[in-house]
């Protein structure tokens, strides 16, 4: 039962006492932090629901705390399940990486999460600080208002995980053109598709299936 | 830390038992299909006869000239029409005829076959109820 179960993880069931970092559950390094059966202390987390998050990859937001307190830059990761939120290049501390036997490893910065509290949502005109609230436009959009000056705040692109923007596509020659692919050939009509087809390429048959019974 | 925390961190003791016990593994004498269908009748004398009209056959039309290809365009929008429903078929196809008929005055009750209706499914080779085609 160990081996297969673990190859079949298809939908990776996080255990009640997950201690959550900065990598992918699904990644080695996650894995390797949290094997099966381990229980570390709690983490306690304020709750937020999922409905009032503010913060998304891709924000722009500025730090409040810390030796980068003052700086904005671009949300890279969130992880919502401790409420952190990593900031491209700030908050950082250094580390090496890529050690080998011969190699001392590069001497990079990486970035430390910070939390919600620390952080604060900026409005997109006056690029300072707000405090950031969900509202409803007249058409029925849910956008985020900020406080201070009611300007609204777009949601940032959303990327796709695999890394391909729709608008710059370029055709491969196994795709459907969008013309064709939305234009609207059915005609609808009493004859099932089988028997179009049939009358299509000219095929008669004058053979029935023999009754059968079931019960 | 006793066995079952040893044994959860991934030591498996013997072999994996639970895996399915297919063609591929076993000794060679242990010959063992993956659920083919039998596409004739085995007779007396172990002999197998294939019928022909069991082998699956495709038939594909023309398709010169056919723009879809196997798969669409990042660009095209999301968003498709509502299902086909059989009301909606029916005063697409079949209800303009009636009304004409009955326009014109020739709608006769009893002789509905010239607008499709097919009182019994006796006979048709793709019989709509009980479903004799797989699609």
């Amino acid at each position: 039962m160990r081996l297969s179960a673990l190859l079949c993880a298809g939908r990776l069931r996080i255990p009640p006492g997950y201690r959550h970092g900065t990598w992918r559950p699904e990644t080695a390094a996650a894995q390797r932090r949290n094997p099966p059966g381990q229980r570390r202390n709690k983490i306690f987390v304020e709750p937020i629901a999922r409905e009032d998050w503010k913060v998304f990859r891709g924000d722009t937001v500025q730090v409040l705390v810390g030796k980068d307190a003052g700086k904005q830059a671009m949300v890279t990761q969130v992880v919502r399940a401790r409420n952190w939120v990593v900031v491209e290049g700030l908050n950082t501390h250094y580390r090496y990486v890529n050690r080998t036997a011969k190699y001392a490893g590069t001497y990079i910065a990486s970035e430390a999460p910070l939390l919600l509290s620390q952080i604060s949502l900026v409005d997109p005109e006056d690029r300072k600080p707000t405090e950031v609230e969900w509202r409803y436009t007249e058409e029925g959009e849910r956008v985020r208002v900020s406080l201070r000056s009611g300007r609204i705040i777009p949601l940032p692109l959303r990327e796709r995980r695999d890394g391909i923007v729709p608008e710059q596509w370029i055709d491969g020659p196994k795709d459907t053109t969008v013309k064709d692919a939305l234009e609207k050939t059915y005609s609808p009509s009493l004859k099932t598709f089988e028997e179009e087809i049939m009358d299509a390429m000219g095929i008669v048959e004058t053979r029935r299936p023999k009754k059968s019974y079931w019960y | 830390m006793g066995l079952l925390t040893a044994l959860a961190r991934g030591l498996v003791r013997g072999a994996d038992r639970m895996s399915p016990f297919t063609s591929k593994r076993g000794p060679r004498s242990h010959n063992k299909g993956r659920g083919a269908k039998q596409l004739g009748v085995l007779t007396a004398g172990r002999k197998f006869i294939l019928l022909r009209e069991m082998v699956p056959q495709f038939i594909v039309p023309n398709l010169e000239g056919f723009k879809l290809k196997p798969y669409v365009s990042y660009r095209a929008p999301e968003g498709s029409e509502p299902p086909m429903t059989a009301k909606q078929l029916f005063s697409e196809v079949v209800a303009p005829r009636i009304e004409k008929d009955v326009k014109d005055g020739t709608f006769e009750p009893g002789n509905l076959e010239k607008y499709g209706f097919e009182p019994t499914q006796e006979g048709k080779l793709f019989q709509l109820f009980p479903k004799n085609y797989v699609r």
